[in-house]
């Protein structure tokens, strides 16, 4: 996984009249958001280990490359599976509603039918233009853990979690894998290498067997368009080009100010903004 | 068969490959390396860097014996001299290394198998893990990284729990789900790490009831190096067991040791 912190030079936050932060607290990732006026300042994606420490790693990552602190925060919303563990949250939203508010900030009113493919589990959300949630399905049991299953898959074809999904894209004949469970899947992977199936093969077969998972969750809500996909499996080719053919409808494409990973925490921080204004 | 010939026993397995280099019935040194996808790339690399842990260059040696659910794959390309079955090669390796052990539990990278045998280190009855319980191995390398631990800081901190928390019973990936799910609550990580052990246990123990187990039980692969996984197991499969010494080369040794009987 990608760790990093951003900033924007351009702002200065000793100026700003509201300074607001959303904190994801994902059960793989941990992902922080700092507004200046509603317009993004700072942002951090680190890996979670334990949530309340992440949690703390997360925010100071995103303070790194700027001299705020905690004490500078006006409002901060935690979101995410771990979001009860953010001990300086002022309010804990939830991924759902959070994940499409930033959705429709990034892409706009159009935006009716969200994809959370996350580290650990995948949801679909339909919202309104405003961008409030209307219905959501979460993956059953059997279909979590297929993001970080992509990371221990890389690992045993010994590539990076970032190549991987390219790769998948180079060969349209491949075995069919198991769409039902990831750990089937992995497991029916191996034994493709051993019967010497090309690695590009095996490399699509396993993201085409994990698009079909998701493609069904998200057949079971139904997709409206504008459609998009947020959480860090939207950044990986093989799965989103597979999941576009099989529901024969295209997303709109991440924007290149954002990365789609960081949605969740986004809304959260949008949320932070406004319920500061309330105040 | 010359004694002074030094042969190396290899053990191409899903998740790793294991190469040791044996002077009769002495060994002279070990390595392991992950199987990644190219098993023949891998397979040298094992062999090179066993040879060089043994302190020999490749062309003393007088043969290779492999085994491992690859094996087969390295046979043509590295020259190999003879393959062995795997539950051959475990029943011979841990007859070898404890001449008292009569069955093995063996819990790899992907598979797990228990193996019963005689005295002379004969098969005589084997059982495997079915699929929803494929992995434990991989299963406990991914939760120490999600974790942010090593193995070995996890098994450490498995020891000190004093809370008995609860994984999924059946699927590792549920078991991973619930275990995210009691850091998401903020469990301690020391009480989770345990019942990581735990969960492995128990679908080992799952495994061993389809088939009795006779004294003394031995226990070998990657996991046996966990004592956080090891502590559970007499009292969930009712029976005594001693970890292997260097139990991840059960079945490199044996593959070379079931060469020497002569076949």
């Amino acid at each position: 996984m990608n760790e990093y912190a951003t900033v924007n030079e351009q702002l200065d936050w000793t100026k700003a009249t509201v300074i607001a932060a959303g904190l994801d607290s994902g059960a793989v990732s941990s992902k922080a958001v700092i507004l200046l006026d509603g317009k993004p300042y700072a942002s951090s994606h680190i890996r979670t280990s334990k949530p309340k420490e992440s949690a703390f790693s997360a925010i100071n990552a995103a303070f790194s490359k700027t001299s705020l602190t905690l004490e500078n925060i006006h409002y901060l919303v935690a979101t995410g599976r771990g979001r009860t563990q953010v001990p300086f949250a002022r309010e804990t939203i939830t991924e759902i509603a959070c994940g499409a508010a930033g959705a429709v900030h990034i892409w706009g009113q159009s935006v009716r039918t969200v994809l959370d493919a996350g580290g650990e589990s995948c949801k679909v959300i339909h919202c309104t233009e405003k961008g409030r949630a209307t219905a959501f399905l979460w993956n059953d049991k059997c279909a979590a853990g297929i993001g970080r299953y992509m990371e221990t898959f890389a690992d045993l074809v010994n590539k990076e979690v970032t190549e991987i999904g390219d790769i998948a894209l180079q060969s349209d004949e491949f075995p069919k894998l198991s769409d039902f469970c990831a750990v089937y899947a992995q497991s029916e992977a191996l034994d493709l290498m051993r019967s010497k199936v090309p690695l590009e093969q095996v490399i699509a077969a396993y993201h085409y067997g994990m698009a079909r998972r998701i493609a069904t969750l998200v057949g079971r809500l139904g997709v409206k368009k504008d459609f998009v996909v947020i959480g860090g499996l939207a950044k990986n080719p093989g799965i989103i080009h597979r999941l576009e053919s099989i529901l024969k409808v295209s997303r709109l494409a991440p924007k290149p100010e954002w990365d789609p990973a960081l949605t969740a925490a986004l809304g959260a921080a949008l949320f932070a903004d406004a319920s500061h204004r309330r105040q | 068969m010359n004694k002074e010939r030094i042969l190396a026993g290899l053990d191409a397995g899903h998740v790793t490959t294991k190469a040791v280099i044996m002077r009769e019935r002495e060994t002279l040194g070990y390595s392991t390396v992950p199987t990644g996808f190219d098993v023949v790339a891998a397979a040298q690399k094992a062999l090179d860097s066993a040879s060089d842990n043994a302190g020999i260059s490749r062309a003393e040696l007088g043969g290779i014996v492999a085994t491992g659910i690859f094996g087969d794959m390295t046979k043509v390309p590295l020259n190999v001299t003879q393959t062995i079955p795997e539950y051959v090669a475990d029943a011979q390796g841990a007859l070898f290394l404890n001449e008292n052990s009569r069955s093995v539990i063996d819990i790899g990278g992907n598979i797990h198998k228990a193996i019963r045998y005689d005295q002379n280190g004969s098969v005589l009855d084997v059982t495997q893990n079915d699929k929803c319980a494929d992995g434990l191995g991989i299963f406990y390398s991914t939760m120490s990284k999600a974790l942010g631990l090593s193995e070995q800081e996890m098994s450490e901190l498995a020891l000190k729990s004093t809370k008995n928390l609860s994984v999924a019973v059946q699927c590792a990936l549920s078991a991973e789900s619930d275990a995210l799910d009691l850091m998401c609550q903020g469990e301690d990580i020391a009480d989770v790490a345990d019942a990581i052990s735990r969960f492995i246990v128990e679908r080992v123990a799952d495994m061993c009831t389809y088939m009795s187990l006779t004294k003394e039980v031995v226990v070998a692969g990657g996991l046996a190096k966990s004592q956080a996984v090891i502590k559970h197991l007499p009292s969930l499969i009712n029976q005594d067991v001693s970890v292997l010494n260097l139990p991840e080369y059960v079945g490199a040794i044996g593959a070379v040791i079931s060469y020497e009987e002569g076949k």
